[in-house]
């Protein structure tokens, strides 16, 4: 009898799962699809025919796909620096000192991604070309990391609130000083919050094509701007390729941080 | 030596300098465009003008957005609940490859997968079909709310029961342990010990992704058609057909009061826990 | 030291030179496949016959929306000295726009080839003076695209499609207006036919008081879109002409045989123009008034619009409609190139029912009409 409802369990487990697994795989196998269909029309349910003709037109030699990920990498991962430079004392402040107006100023770091972007790009775009930053990589990056920097703050700020007390004041009752306790204690186990965060704000510029128009074109082009161009347009097999090339950088730069994670930070949390 | 006030101040400076000269100095324009007559002079016209054109919009928008959190925070539960209480390592770990693929994809290409998806003769229903799950002139299209929420639904998922997973990770496994000896089910030990704990967590996640699905344009106008639509969308249509960017700050000071609205609820929130504990 | 790490590495981006050689920066607010036309077509060309200098093609995304942005990132530009575009593809109505605001160039006397172009909308774009401005880069259609399997005898009018569409419900699907210009083509092509005089709305002088006059024209829109489908987006009309949920809708001509030649739509999809007609636009070629690069930005043009690079580029390539007068590709075309053109649409269709959009204020009243009676 127990077995039987066990069995009965494991195979809505598995049923669950499969239908789990369509719901996400779905539409990215939709997106693979198109990445390979040369024709593909009604009445036909998937592509009349295959091949890698858009591929090539992707990688053409003129056509600077991969220049543009290299650029957008690049941005990305200074993003990241300078995002978690900012947050890290952000949101340790605004975890775990008094401050007045606290609420004031986490909302503050939420303006950027709630306000439509368009027109302040225009604006920002005025200011850094009287700067004379415009159409930098340094330009592209500070408009990044002020957009992804509620995603970091945030985090940041939830990460610190969550550890111990308790961990912190017996580091320092042994002696151990506010820094030290900081370097050794609390920043340790704030860093699955923290770089999750990175995660986020990675990914974000790697997505972030409005600002880069306004403060990078033409001098800085990233991949996003092919994108949205074809994707936009509904041209879906190139689209398709360039979404599956961000991919790759993305899935990495998870993976590279998952691994540190488990090395280095778990290991610390137990001990 | 600074006091803990001063200190915190100048932690939080160079963030908020950040903010303060790529957004906030920007924003002041956008303002001014919003609450100007073009010869200067105070007025609130193109707000009774956004209010006049767009109070579908606005409601269509705050239901499509709270509706699509709620499901979001379900499916992040169940998906975090399971990676954290799941007693059969193989369910765990095909879970675990899984959930997190549709992070990775930018909300326009998410857009355009779905609108291929989601439609009456697209790969869905055409599968269901296939399987004889469906008889094929019962198909529909999901070409309207429900697409945008699906959308974001799928979008925004892996990012809650990321960062969802990540809390119940660093949560003292003991308590839970000890509600399972006691005979509680693991729904009952996930709903009652665990979720209590990363509330916080949660609600971080979820005010980010009210936030970010509030100022998507690809998703409503790739997936949906545009009567009615999301604020997004008549802004871009307000520029780009008009020229007339005071309406259109007009709806992004709308948007940004439905933001900031959701953002102090959950500070508020926040705030009494701290005072109550 | 983190902190510090990151100070060098930003003074040692900002110190990166800027590009050495001399480059063109061409701005195209279009479908991925015209930006890839200055990338790989004129680029390489126009390098070929200037040495050292680089090409350098960005998109801006299709429809007006790429063209405001090349308009808004001008703007900002405006207190500088010199533009980052020194060639811009842009639609009608921001070419009108920004011609006012001083941010073009009169260049087309130094070009030859803008004697080749006769058309109107050379002259005159929604109402605005752009002549001097501007050299059509191709001249666009909208028509109804409609698969005829399902269909065997299009409607010819926009009357008849009213009727079609009550006995064939949701078998007809467009884009609304705020999902590109297809949509807001097919609205205009129903108050020309529907709302009283369209030359008067082409050619002005705007009366405030005819938008009045549409009342119940749009009216009967409203009760038209109970029986069709909104779709999202022009590539959504399209879209759904591919999966075959709908039988029939209005798209751009250059867009549909984009799509049938990438394999996107069924090959027995077909083009029709209603009577009294659908609008047409062109895409311009336009020159920043503050441009460091105005003679190349020049030469550069002339190349694009020269007869031979219209007819191979362009027709053959494309299957769009020349920008200079069809009567100077002449001889540089073989017939059946420029016979595929006007397969579905005849030169005789196109003169009588190939539009123009309605002069600005005009289109704006249009626009709001709509979105006040029809859409809320």
């Amino acid at each position: 009898m127990i077995r039987l409802a066990s069995t009965a369990r494991a195979a809505l487990a598995a049923a669950l799962l499969t239908a789990f697994a369509f719901v996400l795989i779905g539409p990215l196998a939709n997106l693979a699809l198109w990445s390979v269909a040369e024709r593909w029309y009604t009445p036909y349910k998937l592509p009349v025919s295959y091949g890698t003709r858009y591929w090539e037109q992707v990688f053409r030699p003129s056509g600077d796909a991969m220049a543009s990920l290299g650029t957008s990498v690049w941005i990305a991962v200074l993003t990241v620096i300078v995002a978690l430079a900012l947050s890290i004392p952000a949101g340790y402040a605004l975890a775990r000192l008094k401050l007045p107006m606290r609420s004031l100023f986490m909302v503050m770091f939420l303006l950027p991604q709630a306000f439509p972007s368009v027109a302040i790009y225009i604006n920002v775009a005025r200011t850094f070309y009287q700067l004379g930053i415009n159409g930098t990589v340094f330009a592209v990056v500070l408009v990044h990391a002020a957009h992804g920097l509620v995603y970091s703050v945030w985090i940041a700020a939830a990460a610190f609130a969550a550890v111990d007390k308790d961990l912190e004041l017996a580091a320092r009752n042994i002696g151990a000083s506010p820094m030290r306790t900081f370097a050794t204690v609390t920043l340790p186990l704030a860093m699955p919050g923290i770089i999750a965060s990175g995660i986020f704000v990675f990914l974000e510029s790697l997505d972030e094509f409005t600002g880069t128009f306004f403060v990078g074109v033409p001098q800085v082009i990233t991949l996003p701007l092919l994108l949205y161009n074809a994707a936009m347009g509904g041209n879906y097999q190139v689209a398709s390729i360039t979404a599956l090339i961000l991919l790759v950088p993305s899935v990495l730069f998870m993976l590279f941080i998952e691994r540190f994670l488990r090395a280095d930070v778990l290991a610390k949390v137990g001990a | 030596m600074l006091s803990q006030r001063q200190l915190a101040l100048v932690l939080i400076a160079p963030g908020l300098f950040l903010v303060a000269a790529l957004f906030l100095y920007p924003l002041v324009f956008s303002l001014i465009s919003a609450f100007t007559r073009p010869d200067g002079s105070f007025t609130l016209e193109w707000f009774a003008k956004a209010y006049e054109l767009y109070s579908g919009d606005i409601v269509f928008t705050i239901v499509i957005v709270l509706a699509s959190c709620v499901l979001t925070a379900v499916a992040a539960i169940v998906i975090a609940g399971t990676l954290t209480l799941g007693e059969n390592p193989w369910i765990v770990g095909t879970l675990k490859a899984l959930y997190r693929w549709p992070l990775f994809i930018p909300f326009i290409v998410a857009a355009q997968c779905m609108r291929t998806f989601l439609a009456k003769n697209g790969l869905m229903n055409n599968t269901f079909v296939s399987l004889g799950l469906m008889e094929p002139l019962s198909a529909i299209s999901f070409l309207d709310w429900r697409g945008i929420i699906a959308t974001f639904v799928w979008k925004q998922t892996p990012f809650v029961a990321l960062l969802l997973a990540g809390a119940l990770a660093s949560i003292d496994r003991a308590t839970l342990e000890a509600g399972r000896n006691l005979g509680a089910s693991r729904a009952r030990v996930m709903l009652e010990l665990a979720l209590p704990q990363v509330m916080p967590t949660l609600l971080v996640a979820l005010v980010l992704s009210f936030v970010t699905m509030l100022s998507v344009l690809s998703v409503p106008m790739m997936v949906a058609g545009s009567q009615p639509t999301m604020l997004t969308v008549d802004m871009a249509f307000r520029i780009n057909a008009y020229g007339d960017y005071a309406t259109a700050n007009a709806l992004g000071v709308i948007t940004y009061l439905i933001s900031a609205g959701a953002a102090i609820i959950y500070l508020k929130r926040g705030m009494n826990q701290e005072a109550t504990s | 030291m983190r902190i510090l790490t990151i100070a060098c590495s930003i003074a040692a981006l900002m110190a990166a030179s800027p590009l050495s050689a001399q480059t063109l920066n061409v701005a195209t607010a279009g479908d991925q496949n015209m930006v890839d036309y200055v990338k790989d077509y004129l680029g390489p060309m126009f390098e070929k016959s200037h040495p050292g200098v680089k090409v350098v093609s960005v998109g801006t995304g299709p429809g007006d929306s790429g063209s405001q942005k090349i308009y808004e990132k001008l703007d900002a530009q405006k207190a500088g000295n010199a533009t980052d575009f020194d060639v811009v593809v842009i639609h009608q109505k921001a070419a009108g726009t920004m011609v006012k605001e001083g941010l073009l160039a009169k260049y087309t006397d130094k070009v030859d080839t803008s004697k080749m172009v006769s058309s109107e909308s050379a002259k005159n774009s929604l109402g605005s003076d752009v002549s001097g401005f501007v050299i059509p880069m191709f001249q666009s259609q909208t028509a109804l695209a409609y698969n005829a399997d399902l269909l065997k005898t299009p409607p010819n009018t926009f009357a008849e499609l009213k009727d079609w569409a009550a006995k064939n419900p949701k078998q007809f699907g467009y884009n609304g207006i705020k999902g590109g210009m297809s949509g807001v083509a097919f609205v205009t092509g129903w108050v020309y036919a529907f709302g009283g005089d369209s030359d008067k709305l082409i050619k002005g002088p705007y009366d405030p008081a005819v938008k009045a006059s549409w009342d119940k024209a749009l009216g009967e829109l409203k009760d038209f879109n109970k029986n069709v489908i909104i779709t999202p987006g022009n590539a959504g009309t399209l879209d759904m002409l591919n999966r075959g949920e709908i039988a029939i809708g209005p798209v751009w001509v250059d867009m549909f045989y984009s799509w049938q030649a990438d394999g996107k739509l069924p090959p027995n999809m077909k083009l029709k123009l209603a009577a009294p007609g659908m609008p047409g636009q062109p895409m311009y070629y336009a020159v920043p008034e503050k441009t460091a690069n105005r003679k190349l930005a020049e030469e550069f043009i002339a190349l694009a619009t020269s007869p031979q690079v219209q007819a191979d580029g362009i027709v053959k390539k494309f299957n769009w409609y020349p920008g200079i007068d069809a009567k100077n590709l002449e001889g540089k075309l073989d017939q059946a190139a420029w016979n595929k053109l006007f397969t579905d649409i005849t030169p005789a269709d196109l003169s009588s029912k190939g539009k123009s959009f309605p002069i600005a204020p005009y289109f704006n009243d249009i626009l709001e009409s709509y979105e006040k009676k029809v859409a809320n």
